[in-house]
């Protein structure tokens, strides 16, 4: 069923599917936290230069999806095929170095550590030198001017918002090929969460990669995404473009409340 | 009275040098290290075998010191204890225990239990600076260990793997999404720590006499330091070292010589008091530098 929605998403206007295969192909996805699985059968595909949601209640599975794809977690069956090679199962620490990076839920930020500190360790297994390094952290100060004041302040000392930002360029100094950001909005006044909608907008027009983006709120989900996944306790129950999830009847009474 | 901290001062240095790699793992790794003991000797041991058998001078013989134990805390890590680190504190405590034990009855067995000590020509010599009298060597040594500690810091602060470290030490979730490998991290921060144990060992051989449980009265002060100056803190190490050293001195000329190690530790049950995170204990926890 999934299948047919996804097909015909392809054509809509609007979101145009690039040629050539996906960049992420995921099939039949099962993870398990030891006895007690929590995705299973998932597929979904990001095409290159595409921003891509997954949404859902909480417990849907959502995170757990884009853990697995990181590498941050292993799935128990089922293939995750990024630029053409199998990655399932694979280490977080290569996911990064393939260009798979994900933004956690949560900030996860060296808290003891600089702003400017925590930036450089989003490079940390880039291998195209000094030079790019740098042009790429130019870029972030540009998308975030409030980091570039306090770049020599301790990460944890941030409100929150801050704190959002600094894990966002963090993830963008891997310069990845695909960004996997976990709840973005979560806790955040909706002033910054608009400003973090534009802020991603942004990235995706000035850089060449791809986005796969886990939000609760799917408003915000579908503001940024051109295609969404939606999730329903473990299992995918709906594709389609942004679009085509707004005008569904079922989505709008579970997800938004009209 | 400017003897007794002249004395304190020198003894500080080499403490702060003692206790810096063992903060060190305990900070990064949650490793309450007991096979920092043996490493300590270990150390002493390597200089004392150069000077012996080739005529090294001890200060000489620091870095092959450091690089055996480097290259042993590094197998030592990868091999064993990092099979073990996610079981939690208690069982790597029981490890580095156990390791602590085959190292000091290996060393018993091979170089038995007699007092050693490293002699060059210079050792009885000093300074004699208006009524104090400061020996060559423990100034060198107290020199070293303050430089060693120096350099220690800028690693950890201005290096992309001195930052790898502190990263894992406060996160090593998030460290593992930037790309840290963070089983080699913890291998490098071990090593390190067995070579910093090494050049401290090294530096003993020169002023004390040695044995194969040398070690052991280092690391109840390099433990009485760590939580003094705060888990992880270069900083606190440095001033938990001096602190340490200058207490002991004076408790070693007003109450006695055998008091010492009451002192130590009547300082950390003040200090798990007073401030349990330390003097200079960091703002997050985990944090290390």
């Amino acid at each position: 069923m999934a299948d047919a929605t996804l097909q015909q998403g392809a054509g809509a206007p609007g979101a145009p599917h690039p040629a050539g295969p996906p960049l992420l192909k995921v099939e039949g996805l099962e993870v398990a936290y030891g006895e007690v699985q929590v995705l299973w059968d998932v597929d979904l595909e990001v095409y290159d230069r595409q921003v891509a949601a997954l949404v859902g209640s909480n417990g849907a599975g959502k995170s757990t999806a884009l853990k697995t794809i990181a590498g941050a977690l292993k799935p128990k069956g089922g293939r995750i095929v990024f630029d053409g090679a199998d990655v399932a199962g694979q280490a977080a620490a290569d996911a990064v170095r393939r260009g798979i990076v994900l933004v956690p839920e949560g900030r996860q930020l060296f808290a003891g550590m600089t702003v400017h500190e925590n930036l450089m360790m989003g490079a940390y297994a880039r291998r195209d030198g000094l030079r790019a390094i740098r042009e790429d952290l130019d870029w972030v100060y540009s998308l975030f001017p409030e980091l570039t004041k306090k770049r020599g302040q301790l990460a944890g000392t941030m409100s929150g918002g801050e704190q959002q930002m600094c894990a966002i360029g963090r993830g963008l100094m891997g310069r990845p090929r695909l960004l996997l950001l976990d709840e973005l909005s979560l806790g955040l006044a909706p002033v910054i969460v608009d400003r973090l909608v534009e802020i991603v907008t942004r990235i995706h027009r000035e850089r060449d990669l791809a986005i796969l983006l886990v939000e609760q709120d799917l408003n915000v989900a579908l503001a940024m995404a051109e295609r969404g996944y939606v999730l329903e306790t473990g299992r995918l129950v709906k594709a389609g473009t942004a679009d085509e999830l707004l005008a569904d009847e079922s989505i709008r009474t579970a997800y938004l409340g009209i | 009275m400017s003897q007794i901290v002249v004395n304190g001062l020198l003894t500080g240095g080499l403490y702060a040098l003692v206790a810096v790699g063992f903060s060190l793992v305990w900070g990064v790794m949650n490793v309450v290290n007991i096979a920092h003991a043996a490493y300590i000797m270990l150390g002493a041991y390597v200089s004392y075998w150069l000077y012996q058998l080739y005529g090294w001078d001890p200060f000489l013989s620091i870095p092959a010191a450091m690089a055996v134990l480097f290259v042993f805390g590094y197998l030592v890590a990868s091999l064993v204890l990092n099979r073990v680190i996610r079981y939690g504190l208690v069982m790597t405590l029981v490890l580095t225990f156990g390791i602590d034990l085959i190292l000091q009855n290996a060393a018993l067995m091979l170089w038995s239990a007699d007092y050693r000590s490293v002699t060059p020509a210079y050792a009885g010599q000093g300074l004699a600076l208006g009524g104090v009298m400061v020996p060559y060597v423990r100034l060198a040594v107290f020199v070293l260990a303050i430089v060693f500690v120096i350099l220690f810091s800028l690693f950890l602060s201005r290096t992309r793997m001195g930052n790898a470290i502190q990263a894992t030490a406060l996160n090593p979730a998030a460290a593992e999404l930037t790309g840290v490998r963070i089983e080699r991290i913890y291998a490098l921060t071990y090593a390190i720590g067995a070579a910093l144990a090494a050049a401290a060992g090294s530096m003993i051989s020169v002023v004390y006499t040695i044995q194969p449980q040398v070690g052991n009265v280092f690391l109840t002060r390099a433990f009485v330091i760590t939580v003094l100056g705060g888990l992880g803190s270069i900083p606190g190490a440095l001033l938990g070292g001096v602190l340490l050293g200058l207490a002991e001195s004076f408790a070693t000329v007003t109450v006695g010589i055998g008091w010492s190690e009451a002192v130590s530790f009547s300082l950390l049950v003040i200090i798990l008091i007073v401030r349990p995170q330390g003097l200079l204990g960091r703002r997050f926890f985990g944090g290390v530098g």
